[in-house]
């Protein structure tokens, strides 16, 4: 059973506006639907559009995986409606978590730790340490995930213990871990860089605690205000 | 540089938020660079845009949790300042920069949970006209713009025409870089080390102190 070429292309870019309409009702419900209508067969959009009208909410760059995996299923025709929303509620969970774990908290902010540290060094090019590594890792897993989820099927999920989420993970914390300590080679060392010293684990007590954002929003606009007056 | 062309090319990179793609330009350092670069101040788009992006490092937007704007944050934080150094001295006009896009974080965030109601609606709007659904969806673009074009609108017409105070508060852009680096070796230790990644902390802090020393 093959995806073809069109019908890839076609779910790739509808796979890019997956959370246009995010609404508290649904969150990604109807650009879910929108994307797998996208890449579906004409014989099926009907029963696809009256049976995924509603809640939906992966990783957004993970929902490939799942959009890729209920074409399939939709093509062969051997499960019912039902059984494809059973293996769209497991996989969705199991890849937001990944997602969010791989995304959002390593690759991203350790590598715009590095984009932050060549910018302030080297400037203007320093934004490219971050948006030419991020957005080939995020469109290997836009492009790879539908394939392989047309591939695979509902087992798409056994691909959550592969190297592509655990070794890069595990790489990019290294990579975070290292940035996060180059991150004093920023400082211009002088009579007020000592503030620093109490100013970091102030911080990290915020996020120890889990404060709201709020809170620690308006600590910061206190500390600006501080330091204004000294 | 006016504040509608400012607030139309914020505009379109908030979109990037999460309304298409995703692929990481709306993020502070990142616009704030690039608008830096196109009015003709690269360095203080830099080093607001690396502030900013320090301090909400950590802002992980996972299901319905809405966390601070930080994209929005750093798009008023460096437009904003272009427009008050205008009509204003640099280090009042640097303090007062960074205290609107740090309210402009709040009330970006607080906006996002209005958009999501209106795209409510377009989903029910979609539900009695099902052969509708990519215009509905689409419009969630339209939210998403307006969204970001009001709230830079707001802060950027502010910063055009006011006049900063002679006894107003300063703030030395060493202080300010000194806040951004504090929240993020914060982040950093916070989402970064565990028993076995201590050693690349404490390696990349060494190597930060062998680099100065040279």
């Amino acid at each position: 059973m093959q995806l073809g070429f069109t019908r890839f292309i076609k779910l790739l870019l509808q796979n890019l506006f997956i959370q246009t309409s995010w609404s508290f009702t649904t969150l990604q419900g109807m650009g879910f639907l929108a994307n797998i209508l996208s890449g579906a067969r004409e014989d099926k959009k009907e029963l696809i559009l009256n049976n995924h009208k509603g809640f939906f909410n992966t990783h957004p760059y993970m929902s490939a995986y799942i959009v890729g995996a209920v074409t399939r299923l939709y093509d062969e025709g051997k499960k019912s409606p039902d059984e494809i929303k059973h293996f769209i509620a497991i996989a969705q969970t199991s890849l937001a978590s990944s997602g969010d774990l791989l995304f959002w908290e390593t690759i991203r902010p350790s590598l715009l730790i590095i984009a932050v540290i060549l910018s302030l060094k080297f400037g203007l090019w320093g934004i490219f340490g971050f948006i030419i590594p991020y957005n080939i890792l995020h469109l290997y897993h836009r492009i790879t995930g539908i394939l392989d989820g047309y591939r695979l099927g509902p087992d798409i999920i056994y691909l959550l213990n592969s190297a592509r989420f655990k070794k890069v993970q595990q790489v990019f914390e290294i990579v975070g871990a290292i940035a996060a300590g180059l991150l004093i080679l920023l400082v211009q060392w002088k009579n007020n860089s000592l503030i620093l010293i109490p100013l970091i684990p102030l911080f990290i007590s915020m996020f120890i605690y889990r404060l709201p954002a709020t809170f620690y929003t308006i600590s910061i606009i206190l500390i600006v205000i501080i330091f204004a007056l000294l | 540089m006016n504040p509608v062309l400012m607030s139309f090319l914020g505009g379109l990179f908030i979109l990037d938020k999460y309304a298409i793609g995703e692929f990481g330009l709306s993020q502070p350092i990142i616009a704030g660079t690039i608008l830096g670069a196109i009015f003709g101040e690269p360095k203080t788009g830099i080093m607001l845009g690396a502030v900013i992006q320090l301090i909400f490092l950590g802002g992980l937007p996972i299901g319905r949790d809405i966390p601070p704007d930080a994209q929005g944050a750093g798009i008023v934080g460096v437009g904003t300042y272009l427009f008050l150094k205008n009509l204003n001295p640099q280090d009042s006009s640097l303090f007062l920069a960074i205290v609107l896009a740090l309210t402009a974080a709040l009330a970006g965030g607080a906006m996002e949970i209005y958009t999501r109601r209106l795209n409510e609606k377009l989903y029910h709007q979609f539900l009695r006209k099902k052969a509708h659904l990519y215009l509905f969806h689409y419009l969630g673009l339209g939210t998403a713009y307006i969204r970001g074009f009001i709230l830079f609108f707001a802060y950027f017409i502010f910063a055009r025409y006011f006049i900063i105070p002679g006894q107003f508060l300063k703030l030395n852009p060493q202080l300010l870089l000194i806040i951004g680096i504090g929240a993020g070796i914060a982040n950093g230790c916070y989402l970064f080390i565990k028993k076995r990644t201590l050693i690349f902390f404490i390696v990349g802090g060494l190597c930060s102190l062998a680099l100065l020393v040279l």
